[in-house]
């Protein structure tokens, strides 16, 4: 017996939703909400990593007080310490070193034997050599080395110092007090420049000592000169600097006029003459120091007023001198000391209670504080971790400092920089360099010009074809062939760029650079022929033409073409035989050589791997993109407005042109913008290609480096936290910010666009 | 049952037969649209083409300006011509033929540009510019269109402002700017309200003191109201063509009957 049906009056079950489906509902609710979540959240975490990577390059110096220890009441010729900062001397008047140990807070006397029982009246330290010169009240100097070792034990670095004298040595006139002394070494001479209190005058002395190695392999010192200085000098001496490569002094008169000495020849000759204050009521200068690397000089004046001079060739000039680079503004009090450091381009200045920490090649303040007492000198470890301070308070005040990027900052990696030794202030990156003095440029603005110009020559390369060719296929070409081509694109956008950057390394980027003519005239030609040939094809009487169904006519065009493209490109030698020749200065021997005639033609470099080379490959890159979403846009807009405009009488033309691209405008606007981000991002192709040359010019046939191809190259060698790390970290932020602010306003102009052409 | 051959040229008064369809037979691709069509539609007459959905009447109304060129696959043979000349001739532009003959769609579908800028659009395309010239003819257009009292005020506005039936006569307007000789209807009003419907079969009654019109229609009524003469077809083959008051009143063929009676269709 079949079972009765369902009472459709009592059967309210058809109309409940089985629990099951809302189960599975509620279930995907909390699936897409936790995963959207998950998104926003890695999102935002990935933007908070690179914010907090980048932000200690922005972030000024922590100088934070440690501890002080009390140091008997004396006069201390010299100030100093070793590495680690655990373990500064001082030199007291009769030789003898104070050391001070920070762990224990003890202050020891270390006696030394000078071999003489002269009072030390003069002292400075060569950084270089770690070694001290004193001079003394007859007449003599004496080289001292500290002699400071460290071991770790039990967790604690101790530092011990058991300074060594070696034997006085007289210089200058006999008996006479040594009021300033200072000493360079080149390993096979040494430099001792002294002055001398001489009742009125201040007498300046140079000895110079030549090491000799003796067959047994141990060094001897011989003299070799004496130099009075003095008659050279213009003004009454005060202060001498001696640079570690010892072979040359900068003198500091009374007057305020530095005056710098180079020996050459066997004898010493006045280079240059200069006032550092010239400007200022009193030019005296109150405090000057080498900074590390012995190429600037920082001066401070008796008013606070601070400037850097620094030796470079100047324009047009054969002879390196010191001129004006730096500035900084005034300290507020005089100053007394001028300390430079050993690991980088900061110095101290401070007088008085005012003491600020400089950084001189960015100019900027790293720290500046009123002290709690007042400053008789400073001193500042090897490692710029720990800064000493000598109070008047008697006490010797330790700070710890914190600055890890003392060379970072805006005006470091966006602002013109003056480095040392270059003619003028300029945009520079150069990570790396081969000596512990030199000084890396961390400039970004060669690497954003560097993106932006590989960008633009890709997008001057793949726009016009992409967009074009995305025109004729969608609304031209016979659609059978369109089924072939558009997949065929997709296929290239898949190509692994890495496989094209290799492509363009090695084959294309030598092919150019031998055939630069072809290529111009291909690039010339072409369009020229393919233009001209549809002209004469529209001229055509309809008899002829009529035998091409619309939509084939590329089985006419694309033979021309191509026969015309082999044709101009064997051409290429012919042209570079009469366009191309350059003579060369010296033989005046006339060559037909593209590559030797655009330098002499526009006096910008040529180079292998140059823009043009990027711009073709990463243009391949970016045209498959740029082309289907065009060919979708074009595609994509409404049969009807076709039909209407072919209804109107118009051509395949004119439809193309007046209601097709026009209403597809924003469509095609999203491709090239997604276009452009690509050759924005792109890496392996630039890196292979460009030659990574960070340099700032427009020229089509020299490299650059891309924000995105410094990434690549740099970061194998960045060290982890340190400056370029960070500022590898910050130009992906930068390239970030790039891609943000061009996606951005193409999405507000695309919205414009949409609204302008929308179709019902 | 064998159908008796339709006499194709129904008008005993001496018009002139602008367009003349001779053998025409259409295919897309294997499926054959129209079977060996042959009429003559006279001049300044408005010619209705009726027949239940699929029977070939829009084919064949587009392939008076050769609007199905556009399709893939098609084929025909016979001619059609125009004025005395072959549509088909090789020799003639297909450009040239739709600048002769104008086309209103089924549905609107006006360009998203101004008002203005849709009118002129056949002269723009002509290579007509001069201001003095574009101007007049948007005037006398949108008159000719019943449009002008409307639109006169926002010319330069985008099109897609405008009502349905405002877009239809915008449509009628920009069709005839180039002072077509034939103007092709395929189901104006088809997507109208009432009242819009009203409007454009007005406006085609005056506007058969210059044109040519062909109109391709569902409504009966719509034909008996505009049309002068009906083309009745039925399945790819014109069953009946005579003056459409005879065409109403006394079919001569009985599918005829049954389909104006909607015993089909």
């Amino acid at each position: 017996m079949p079972s009765p049906l369902p009472d459709h009056a009592t059967d309210q079950a058809r109309f409940q939703t089985s629990k099951r489906t809302l189960a599975v509902d509620r279930l995907m609710t909390v699936v897409i909400k936790f995963g959207g979540a998950l998104v926003i959240t890695s999102v935002l975490g990935i933007f908070l990593f690179i914010l907090l990577q980048i932000w200690p390059l922005f972030a000024p110096a922590s100088v934070e007080p440690l501890k002080s220890i009390p140091i008997p009441a004396a006069k201390y010729a010299l100030l100093g310490i070793d590495e680690w900062g655990g373990n500064p001397f001082l030199v007291k008047t009769d030789g003898s070193f104070l050391v001070v140990d920070y762990e224990s807070g003890a202050a020891t006397d270390k006696a030394i034997d000078l071999g003489t029982t002269a009072q030390v009246t003069a002292a400075s330290l060569n950084k270089r050599e770690q070694k001290v010169i004193l001079g003394t009240a007859d007449g003599h100097f004496i080289l001292v080395s500290p002699n400071q070792t460290s071991r770790e034990e039990g967790g604690r670095r101790i530092v011990e110092t058991n300074p060594k004298a070696e034997a006085p040595v007289a210089i200058g006139e006999p008996g006479r007090p040594v009021i300033d002394i200072a000493y360079g070494d080149s390993g096979t001479s040494k430099l001792v420049v002294a002055l001398q209190s001489c009742g009125e005058t201040n007498r300046l002395t140079a000895s110079l000592f030549k090491r000799k190695r003796s067959l047994m392999g141990k060094s001897r010192e011989e003299p070799a000169g004496s130099f009075d200085l003095t008659p050279l000098i213009p003004g009454r001496p005060e202060k001498i600097l001696v640079p570690a490569t010892g072979d040359s002094v900068i003198v500091l008169t009374g007057s305020g006029k530095a005056a710098y000495l180079v020996l050459e020849g066997g004898r010493f000759e006045v280079l240059q003459t200069f006032t550092p204050f010239e400007d200022l009521a009193n030019p005296h200068i109150n405090a000057a120091n080498f900074i590390f690397g012995d190429v600037s000089i920082a001066f401070a004046s008796d008013s606070g007023a601070n400037r850097i001079f620094s030796l470079f060739y100047p324009e047009g000039s054969d002879k390196r001198l010191f001129g004006f680079v730096h500035e900084f503004p005034d300290l507020g009090a005089s100053p007394v000391f001028l300390v430079s450091t050993l690991r980088n381009k900061a110095f101290l200045l401070g007088g008085g209670r005012e003491i600020s920490l400089r950084y001189s090649t960015t100019e900027s303040i790293r720290w500046q504080a009123a002290l709690p007492f007042t400053a008789e000198n400073a001193v500042i470890s090897g490692k710029y971790q720990r800064l000493a301070l000598l109070g008047s308070d008697h006490a010797l005040h330790f700070y710890n400092i914190d600055d890890p990027h003392p060379d970072s900052g805006w005006k470091a990696l966006f602002g013109k920089v003056w480095y040392e030794g270059a003619p003028g202030p300029k945009w520079e990156w150069q990570s790396t360099g081969g000596s512990d003095d030199f000084e890396p440029k961390y400039s970004l603005v060669p690497l954003i010009f560097g993106t932006l110009k590989g960008t633009l020559y890709a997008m001057l390369f793949a726009v016009p074809i992409a967009l074009l060719s995305a025109l004729y296929t969608s609304q031209f070409l016979d659609p059978r062939f369109r089924s072939v081509v558009k997949p065929t694109m997709e296929i290239m956008a898949s190509l692994p760029s890495v496989v094209l950057g290799f492509l363009a390394a090695i084959y294309i980027a030598p092919l150019i650079e031998r055939q630069v003519p072809s290529l111009l005239l291909v690039a010339a030609g072409v369009p020229l022929v393919a233009t001209a040939s549809g002209f004469l094809w529209s001229r055509l009487p309809i008899q002829i033409r009529k035998f091409i169904h619309p939509g084939w006519e590329w089985i006419v065009f694309l033979p021309l073409l191509l026969a015309s493209a082999a044709a101009l490109w064997s051409l290429g030698p012919a042209f570079e035989a009469v366009a191309f020749v350059v003579t060369d200065p010296a033989t005046g021997q006339k060559t037909a050589d593209f590559r030797a005639w655009w330098p002499a033609a526009t006096g910008s470099s040529f180079d292998q791997r140059n823009s043009l080379v990027v711009g073709f490959m990463m243009g391949f890159a970016v045209i498959p993109i740029i082309f289907t979403i065009t060919e979708d846009a074009l595609s994509n807009v409404p049969k009807p407005l076709v039909t209407a405009s072919m209804a109107c009488g118009a051509s395949r033309w004119q439809t193309a042109i007046r209601v097709v691209l026009p209403t597809a405008s924003a469509g095609i606007f999203s491709a090239l913008m997604i276009g452009l981000g690509r050759a924005v991002g792109e890496t392996m192709i630039v890196v292979m290609a460009t030659g990574n040359t960070p340099i700032m010019e427009w020229n089509i046939f020299s490299g650059m480096r891309t924000l995105s191809a410094n990434i690549a190259v740099e970061l194998p060698e960045a060290p982890h936290h340190g400056t370029l790390y960070r500022t590898l970290f910050l130009g992906a932020m930068v390239l970030f910010l790039l891609t943000f602010a061009i996606n951005t306003v193409a999405e507000v102009l695309r919205q414009h666009l949409r609204e302008k052409f929308k179709t019902i | 049952m064998e159908t008796p051959a339709p006499s194709h040229s129904p008008a005993p008064e001496s018009r002139t037969d602008f367009i003349s369809i001779r053998n025409f037979n259409f295919s897309y691709g294997q499926k054959q649209a129209l079977f060996d069509i042959t009429l003559d539609i006279p001049e300044r007459q408005v010619t209705a083409f009726i027949g239940p959905s699929g029977c070939g009447k829009s084919t064949l109304l587009r392939n008076l300006n050769r609007m199905n060129d556009l399709i893939e696959g098609i084929s025909h043979s016979g001619d059609i011509f125009v004025n005395g000349h072959s549509i088909y001739d090789p020799h003639i532009e297909v450009i040239s033929l739709r600048k002769r003959v104008g086309m209103v769609f089924q549905k609107s579908n006006p360009f998203p540009k101004s008002i203005y800028e849709n009118v002129v659009y056949p002269l723009r395309v002509a290579g007509q510019n001069r201001k003095s010239v574009l101007d007049e003819t948007v005037e006398r257009s949108l008159r000719g269109a019943a449009l002008w009292e409307e639109a006169k005020d926002r010319l330069h506005e985008s099109a897609l402002g405008l009502s349905g039936g405002q877009m239809q006569r915008l449509c009628i307007a920009r069709a005839i700017a180039n002072r077509p000789e034939i103007l092709l209807m395929d189901e104006p009003c088809s997507a109208l309200d009432p009242i819009a419907t009203v409007k454009i079969e007005e406006l085609i009654r005056e506007l058969k003191q210059e044109f040519t019109i062909v109109i391709v229609t569902h409504n009966m009524q719509q034909a008996t109201r505009c049309s002068d003469l009906t083309a009745f077809f039925y399945l790819g083959k014109l069953v009946e063509y005579d003056q459409t008051q005879r065409i109403f009143s006394n079919p001569a063929q009985k599918q005829t009957e049954d389909y104006i009676t909607g015993r089909f269709g």
